[in-house]
């Protein structure tokens, strides 16, 4: 359901494929939801000329949604975190990132917590024994 | 921009036509790694919210729901960016003789 056509090309629709999708890193780690995407320069409010190029995505906007759909408004867009498109490696059930979740900051509050909180805790660097069925890649409690 | 600030607005051609139910987006190739130009909005007269792609896509099943959501974006339609003359805060007005494209997805 994510795409298709006939001459080579491919459509998305933003409701339908993007907005609400779980975006994945590179590892397949979920790190955020897509609440919003950033559009290209657009005119406002002016009639817009005829031959003017379409805006493009240039960013997935991920951050405090749930507020808003209760409350209505939008938070300012200095408290969304912006995922640029050109991360999006493929956009399917999941959208798929191909870079690290830890270059990216969508994470860096659990990242700052990990750190600074569950890392002080006795036991909290490591995984408890008799748990084999981690991912590789978050042998480190409360890195998930 | 972003993406809220379409979706759900009304639009106008000459008289009130709809709301935006979802804005399409086009690649050039079928790869992602290209820029998502908007390729237009998805204009329903009845309802704001989308229509969860079973008009579009030819999803019947299930039959219920599917006859529902028809019945809710009945005489939905596809109007191209080239036809969108002027985007006001949650309004959207059309240019003269704008087409009305069909918004399934082939």
């Amino acid at each position: 359901m994510t795409d298709d056509d006939n001459q080579g090309q491919r459509w998305l629709d933003a409701q339908l494929h993007l907005l609400d999708r779980q975006v994945l890193d590179v590892h397949g780690v979920p790190i955020a939801v897509v609440d919003d995407l950033q559009l290209s320069e657009v005119p406002m409010g002016v009639e817009i000329p005829q031959d003017t190029p379409p805006p493009v995505i240039t960013a997935l906007l991920s951050g405090p949604a749930l507020a808003r759909r209760i409350f209505g408004g939008r938070p300012p867009e200095s408290r969304m975190i912006h995922t640029p498109w050109v991360a999006v490696r493929d956009v399917g059930v999941v959208i798929k990132l191909s870079v690290g979740r830890d270059t990216r900051d969508l994470s860096w509050t659990e990242r700052w917590v990990r750190d600074h909180v569950i890392g002080h805790i006795p036991g909290g660097r490591h995984t408890p024994k008799g748990e084999n069925n981690e991912p590789a890649q978050s042998n480190e409690r409360g890195g998930s | 921009m972003i993406i809220t600030d379409l979706l759900g607005a009304r639009v106008y051609g000459p008289d009130f036509l709809g709301f935006v139910s979802d804005v399409r987006f086009r690649f050039d190739t079928e790869s992602i790694g290209q820029p998502a130009r908007l390729h237009g909005i998805i204009v329903s007269p009845h309802a704001r919210s989308s229509s969860l792609g079973f008009e579009r896509s030819g999803v019947r099943s299930p039959w219920p729901i599917a006859a529902l959501v028809r019945w809710r974006h009945r005489g939905s339609f596809l109007a191209t960016w080239p036809d969108i003359e002027r985007i006001d805060v949650r309004q959207i007005q059309l240019r003269a003789g704008f087409e009305r494209g069909s918004p399934e997805l082939s």
